[in-house]
């Protein structure tokens, strides 16, 4: 009889923990999104006028797990070949080896390693993230404040037929260009040093 | 005195060039910066809330296309000096 009950208790605990570790663990989002709505804008002051652009070539994933968003980790990517400005001449120079160089370097590349200062409220965490930004080569540590908007069940709203969750990441940051190798120094009066980034992706889980 | 016909002619070209460029940009918005030949959108995605840009081709004329209209006019103008200049005859004695 103490067997049995052994047993079931050793069985119960069992599934209790397998239960728990199944709700606690961590959700993969996939960022690709071929339809263009995740982007980055950027921005820099000129003396003509503010030089204002955007990128859509965002792809990556996120590690995050809604029970513990501290936890999270992951790696955007942005084509460097999809920045654009409104201005034809002014995007090839943009690209050009002078500039942000694309053909040498066609990834812009933010990797999260720790998250500090994790706040959450409902569905939404703000955390200042940091991590490595790769750009035009040059690999610099940062700290960007950053806002996840976890969507859960969302997935379908978005594609039909499918089932899962949504994770909405935005971030409102600034970097210096020659902190990047973009121009050091240089045509300051005509390029401001700081640029502007804005980020708003939104990455996929789907239940399998 | 008439002017040379060239002279009037490159004056008038002059004209039409300052006046082609200044019409134009007035005509797409009289925008004071660069030229744009993409024209960006924001749309809002329901779902997520995600404002993103919308982007098709189109003509803005920006303050570059004056100051070529300009910069042709006067270039113009300075040719119709020159045309039609008799040369000065020396005169012996």
């Amino acid at each position: 009889m103490n067997n049995i009950v052994r047993l079931l208790t050793t069985v119960t605990a069992a599934s209790a923990a397998l239960a728990l570790s199944a709700l606690a663990a961590p959700l993969s989002f996939d960022f690709k999104d071929p339809k263009g709505v995740n982007n980055v804008q950027f921005s820099l002051d000129a003396p003509l006028e503010q030089i204002t652009g955007h990128a859509t070539g965002v792809s990556g994933t996120i590690s995050f797990d809604p029970a513990n968003p501290g936890a999270t980790t992951g790696k955007i990517v942005v084509a460097s070949s999809s920045l654009t400005v409104s201005n034809a001449m002014m995007k090839d120079h943009l690209h050009s080896a002078g500039w942000l160089d694309v053909a040498a370097n066609p990834e812009i590349v933010f990797e999260a390693k720790s998250l500090k200062n994790v706040k959450t409220s409902g569905d939404t965490t703000t955390a200042d993230v940091t991590g490595t930004l790769t750009l035009k080569g040059v690999s610099k540590e940062v700290t960007v404040p950053v806002t996840f908007t976890y969507l859960p069940g969302k997935l379908g709203a978005r594609v039909q037929k499918m089932e899962g969750d949504l994770l909405v990441v935005r971030a409102d940051f600034l970097v210096n260009r020659s902190d990047f190798d973009i121009k050091p120094g240089q045509m300051t009066d005509k390029v401001a040093e700081q640029i502007h980034l804005k980020l708003s992706i939104a990455g996929a889980a789907p239940k399998a | 005195m008439k002017s040379h016909p060239l002279r009037r002619i490159l004056r008038l070209a002059a004209a039409l060039a300052f006046v082609g460029a200044a019409g134009l940009w007035a005509a797409t918005g009289a925008h004071r910066g660069w030229t744009k030949t993409q024209i960006t959108e924001m749309q809002r995605d329901e779902i997520t809330g995600i404002d993103y840009p919308v982007t098709r081709d189109g003509l803005v004329a920006g303050v570059d296309v004056v100051a070529a209209g300009a910069g042709l006019a006067a270039a113009l103008l300075g040719v119709s000096l020159l045309v039609g200049r008799h040369p000065r005859k020396t005169v012996s004695a």
